[in-house]
């Protein structure tokens, strides 16, 4: 279990289009969030190879989120669906090998849903917050 | 006239072949045909080293494929990637056989240039282990032994002196001797995504144990019969349908053997203890990438995503190099047991690898190996 | 290399890395304390300098970069502040003017993803914005600098289909001094538009404002019409593309033959396929497709032939050749416009409303050819059983439109069709009862609303409701079941003609197109844009644009306007005369590729293949997704300014051990 004032460290890859747009839209609605969440930026969701998940991981995240466009939204047309089939074996892995499903998700947001974001923040926070440190975190990382 | 479908009873025309061969010598007659009248460059045969060690060897000579003939179940080696860059005609167990058309799958292999010879296949037995067996099992001298069978589930042993002694596999197994593990739980035995699907099961009466059934399974099957009939090598006949229901009988029995063991061979594992589990089983890992190295599915280089991590020291809790391979097996992984064969850590990497690959695989209704116009799931643009 | 590069290449052997940490005004510094956080990136390997502006895209803190670049021989620059969608471009130039290539510039956001959102927590927003300036710095150690490239632009178009779109889009082309090779399918062009009789909301007459255009097209010099051809194949990219047409054959000589119409009289041979007029009326074996067709030469239609030879000995210029043979052209042009139009949709398969069944049902386009005045019927509105004028009207809306069982979409100009049909007949022959079947009513654009009234005010009446069952009686007349869902009443109305106002469809000729120039198709059928509001006539393929009913049903004035909007957007090209790609690409190393292939489909934008057992990138094409690599199970194929190793060291710098 988490000691006393531990907060989650979650890793969010966001696509420049839409997702980033998304945070940034959060941001300029002033949509207060818990500092959990560091933003990686990729052009497409597609670009999310599960090898940078699973370091996120193995680096000490408590919580990876892949997140893009809305289907049939994608700039480069079609690279969210591309996400969705890697997505699925990532997820799949993830359950068979024990980890938290909490710890996992995928969401789209378009450039537009500023309060969409921050309200995904703040659940996925106090989800991971209720489950503690990742158990494949390293000795000696916060 | 051979027809894609004809299901086949046949056997070597020279008589020395077709008493060595396991069953009627058919196989053999049929790669030193295709080697013979120019069907292809080499032929991939096992030489015999003893009666529990072969080799794989690449030939151009027709006396060694002569050589080769008949069967052992010690000889545990995936033939797949000694078909790659030639114009080749091999001998397959279905894993094999998965093996080539996964790498044709990835522009490895080019499949018109690679004639296929399945073979059913019961299991195969590490000779390590077999060796010991047969002291601790059969009280046999391993250097007394000339020929060893399965039959009706029983692993038979010939010795020297004329006497045969059987002993039921599961009797075997349960003492933790007998086939490989991954032979345990497969359940593709008949190699039905070969060129040709060859075997004893579907052998009776005068012909049992001197004749091969030969179902073809496409236009490549054909060209190879044809081609060892014209050369004179071998002699068919269409099998019986009695013959032909014995064979799917016996296939039925072997592939539910083969899925009650797999019950028993991955035991659940409660959500809770997962983590712990797979953390365990990668923790000896010395990075040495030798299971990479043999696994006959992967078409990848030296270098790749997964080896990228071998060389950093790191404090993660898992190894990266496994993960990687995990996820870009889950859709691929034929079981085949070779990287749990040369893992020098004794870590049991085809079950590891199977916990995935088997719900993935079945979850998307795709098995790797069979048809090399399946596009594997990991690769499709659009999730299905 | 150019020099610049040379000399940036030389000195990252030894990074230097300059970090500005911005506090635009108290935006970021009301939460975030970025004294401390500078005072933190200072101790990080290779940062030469950190410093805090006030506002690091102000001229002053332009400049302070541009020195600090020149003075300490800055090799990586990074700035925190806002998000890189706003001034991304200004600190790339920024950098760039004091020699520094612009993506060796790292831009972290601190502000949209930290000040602001963490307004009242400032110990826990100043920690963070230290972590992600730290992400930052990780990366810019490893940025490299980019080129993008040119390539030259072949000055010619090509328009695929002459319609009202393509010829628009052809004219405007051309009128900008460039040339085009306009190609055409049937033996005319013109396209759907020269078949109907008057179009909606003005009721100008189709083919009379249609003609001159016509005309035009063929008198302009820049144009090279190619009737009667199809594309067969098409290579290349944006700027130089490499096409083949195929030209069918006439089996008459199109210099010599004047469309004078003497081998049509006497020809002996008459057959019901009037692809004109529907399959009303009949023409000959050897035939012009319409009066006003351009070009205006005949074409003999070989399947019904008799080899008598009566067209040869009456044509006065010698022009019929019997033997004659396909020919093909090669083009090379520079961009290429599709406006390959539409199918009527067709209600005979299912016998739609009992169309098929029962001769008194017919479709819009049928109806068009008998209303004409140049029609086979000389514009008099028949009922086809026995051609008599009828005196009950009934329009079937949404018919192949808006339905589950055929096309979900809704074709856009059924509902104005039919008003206008409506309109007709009201004013031709004022006695006949006119009733429009429908769902709805869509009218949206200029005066659109005003002709739904002006139908209405002529005594054309609505049933809101579709025939559930169409029967016919012993005089052929046609007994339509319908709820009217206003009243609630079930009405079983009697028409001596029934109308079906089919909706448009995608021509399989049009699908074999697509797949040449690997358009992506949308769910409806049609040719897909790259985007619907800010790239609605470009496709996803540089260089190749769609407009008209090729990007989805629409009526003439819509797709004019896409005609031209297609034009500018191709004579941008055309004009430049060069194209312009993405720097940010994808790069395969050799030494690593086994040339295994899963790479190839993933590509929307055809920018690789196999060639020799290794990966090829086709740069121009490259629009720097990323998709690609996700699937590289070898890692041999990354993506430049996003490589693994780059958001690998992200990840990494995400968590520290111990205090920040």
């Amino acid at each position: 279990m988490a000691e006393e004032g531990w907060e989650p460290k979650i890793v969010a890859f966001c696509c420049n289009w839409c997702s980033y747009g998304g945070a940034d839209t959060a941001g300029m609605g002033r949509f207060q969030q818990p500092a959990s969440t560091r933003v990686i930026r990729v052009m497409c969701s597609g670009r999310i190879d599960p090898l940078h998940v699973y370091n996120a991981f193995l680096e000490g995240a408590d919580a990876v989120l892949v997140t893009g466009c809305h289907i049939g939204d994608c700039h480069y047309v079609n690279g969210n669906e591309k996400t969705e089939v890697k997505y699925k074996f990532l997820e799949e892995m993830l359950q068979q090998l024990g980890l938290e499903p909490d710890r996992l998700h995928l969401n789209w947001i378009s450039a537009s849903e500023g309060e969409r974001f921050a309200n995904f923040i703040n659940e996925v926070t106090a989800k991971v917050k209720e489950l503690g440190p990742s158990p494949l975190k390293p000795a000696g990382v916060k | 006239m051979v027809n894609v479908g004809d299901m086949l009873v046949g056997y070597a025309t020279d008589e020395d072949v077709r008493k060595r061969g396991a069953s009627g010598g058919l196989v053999t007659a049929v790669l030193a045909a295709a080697l013979e009248k120019g069907l292809v460059e080499n032929v991939v045969v096992m030489k015999h080293i003893n009666e529990f060690e072969a080799v794989p060897i690449i030939t151009d000579d027709v006396d060694e494929v002569l050589a080769s003939t008949g069967s052992l179940h010690s000889v545990p080696v995936n033939l797949a990637k000694y078909a790659m860059g030639r114009k080749v005609a091999m001998p397959a167990k279905p894993c094999d056989a998965q093996a080539v058309i996964e790498q044709a799958k990835r522009d490895m292999i080019d499949l018109d240039n690679t004639y296929i010879v399945g073979l059913n296949c019961g299991g195969s037995m590490h000779p390590v282990t077999t060796k010991k067996m047969l002291v601790a099992m059969y009280d046999i001298d391993p250097e007394d032994v000339v020929g060893e069978d399965i039959e009706k589930g029983k692993l038979i042993f010939k010795t020297k002196n004329g006497e045969e002694k059987a002993i039921a596999i599961d009797e075997l197994e349960e003492a933790g001797y007998g086939r490989r593990e991954s032979c345990r739980f497969c359940t593709l035995k008949i190699p039905v995504n070969a060129d040709l699907a060859c075997g004893n099961w579907g052998v009776i009466g005068d012909l049992a144990g001197s004749a091969t059934f030969c179902q073809v399974m496409n236009d490549k099957g054909v060209k190879l019969l044809e081609n060892a009939i014209d050369a004179g090598r071998i002699k068919v006949e269409p099998a019986s349908d009695k013959a032909i229901a014995i064979r799917a009988k016996v296939n039925d029995v072997m592939v539910n053997l083969g899925s009650t063991l797999e019950e028993k061979i991955f035991p659940e594992i409660p959500d809770e203890e997962r983590i712990q589990f797979y953390m365990e089983q990668m923790a000896d890992c010395i990075d040495c990438g030798a299971c990479k190295e043999v696994c006959p599915v992967c078409a990848c280089g030296e270098d790749s995503k997964c080896t990228m991590f071998h060389s950093l020291v790191d404090n993660y809790k898992m190894s990266m190099y496994h993960m990687i391979r995990l996820l870009h097996l889950t859709d691929s992984c034929i079981a085949c047991g070779q990287c749990s064969d040369v893992c020098p850590s004794d870590i049991p990497i085809t079950l590891l690898q199977s916990r995935f690959a088997i719900p993935a695989q079945r979850r998307r209704e795709y098995t790797p190996g069979m048809n090399v116009d399946d596009v594997p799931p990991f690769f499709e643009v659009i999730l299905k | 290399m150019t020099e610049q590069e040379a000399i940036t290449n030389e000195e990252s052997e030894e990074l230097r890395i300059g970090a500005f940490i911005c506090e635009c005004g108290i935006n970021i510094a009301g939460a975030v304390d970025c004294y401390a956080v500078a005072d933190y990136i200072s101790t990080l390997p290779n940062v030469v300098t950190s410093v805090v502006n006030k506002y690091t895209c102000s001229d002053a803190g332009q400049a302070e970069i541009k020195n600090a670049i020149k003075d300490m021989n800055l090799n990586r620059v990074l700035v925190a502040s806002c998000t890189p969608k706003t001034h991304e471009p200004i600190f790339r130039a920024c950098v760039e003017e004091a020699g520094l290539n612009q993506y060796l510039f790292e831009f972290v956001n601190i502000r949209e993803h930290c000040s602001w959102i963490h307004m009242w927590e400032k110990e826990d927003a100043t920690r963070k914005a230290k972590e992600l300036v730290r992400m930052g710095v990780a990366r810019a150690a490893l940025l490299e600098p980019l080129q993008s490239s040119e390539v030259p632009v072949t000055d010619a178009a090509l328009v695929i289909g002459a319609g009202v779109t393509g010829m628009q889009a052809a004219m405007d082309i051309a009128d900008m001094e460039h040339k085009v090779y306009l190609v055409e399918q049937g033996p005319s062009i013109g396209g759907k538009m020269a078949q109907l009789d008057k179009t909606f909301p003005t009721n100008d007459c189709s083919i009379c404002i249609l003609g001159p255009k016509m005309v035009e097209v063929a008198r302009n010099e820049n144009i090279e019409i190619m009737s009667y051809s199809d594309i067969v194949e098409v290579d290349g990219y944006v700027g130089n593309f490499k096409v083949k047409v195929k030209h069918k054959p006439r089996y008459l000589n199109i210099d010599e033959c004047t469309g004078c119409g003497l081998c049509t009289e006497v020809c002996p041979v008459e057959v019901p396929y009037t692809e004109f007029n529907e399959g009303i009326g009949t023409r000959k074996a050897i035939y012009t497709p319409f009066p006003q067709a351009v070009p205006l030469r005949a074409l003999v239609d070989k399947s019904i032939c008799i080899d008598c030879g009566a067209c040869i000995k009456a044509c006065e210029r010698g022009a019929i050749d019997m033997d004659q043979k396909e020919t093909f052209s090669e083009l090379d042009v520079g961009v290429i416009v599709v406006a390959a139009g539409y199918d009527v949709y067709d209600p005979e398969p299912n016998n739609e409303f009992g169309f098929g069944l029962y001769d008194n049902v017919i479709t819009t386009m049928e109806f068009e050819r008998l209303i004409n005045a140049s029609g086979p019927t000389m514009g008099k509105v028949v009922r086809p059983s026995d051609v008599k004028p009828p005196k009950r009207i009934g329009f079937v809306q949404c018919v192949g439109s808006r339905d589950k069982n055929s096309n979900i979409y809704c074709s856009s100009f059924c509902c104005m069709a039919s008003l206008k049909n409506a309109q007709l007949l009201k004013e031709k022959y004022p006695d006949t009862e006119v009733y429009i079947m429908y769902m709805d009513m869509r009218t949206p654009f200029r005066m659109y609303e005003e002709f739904y009234n002006r139908a209405r005010d002529m005594g054309v009446r609505f049933i809101r409701g579709r025939p559930a069952e169409v029967t016919e009686n012993e005089d052929h007349n046609i007994i339509a079941r319908i709820e009217d869902t206003l009243t609630n009443e079930i009405v079983n109305l009697e028409l001596d003609l029934m109308v079906l106002s089919v909706g448009a469809v995608a021509p399989e000729s049009t699908e074999t197109v697509r797949q040449i120039l690997k358009v992506s198709k949308a769910a409806d059928g049609f040719m897909m844009e790259a985007h619907p509001k800010l790239k609605p006539v470009d496709t996803t393929l540089d260089g190749i644009f769609i407009g008209g009913m090729t990007q989805g049903p629409k009526d003439i004035p819509y797709s004019i306007s896409q005609g031209s909007a297609c034009a500018a957007r191709a004579t941008k090209f055309l004009a430049q005369g060069k194209a312009m790609t993405e720097g940010i690409t994808a790069k395969v190393d050799d030494d690593i590729c086994v040339g295994c292939g899963v790479c190839v489909p993933m590509c929307p934008f055809q920018a690789l293949s196999i060639e020799d057992d290794k990966l090829k990138i086709l740069t121009a094409l490259c629009k720097g997704c990323g998709t690609c690599m996700a699937a590289c199970p070898t890692g041999a194929l990354d993506q430049s300014h996003f490589k693994n190793e780059q958001l690998l060291a992200q990840v990494k710098n995400v968590f520290a051990y111990g205090e920040v």
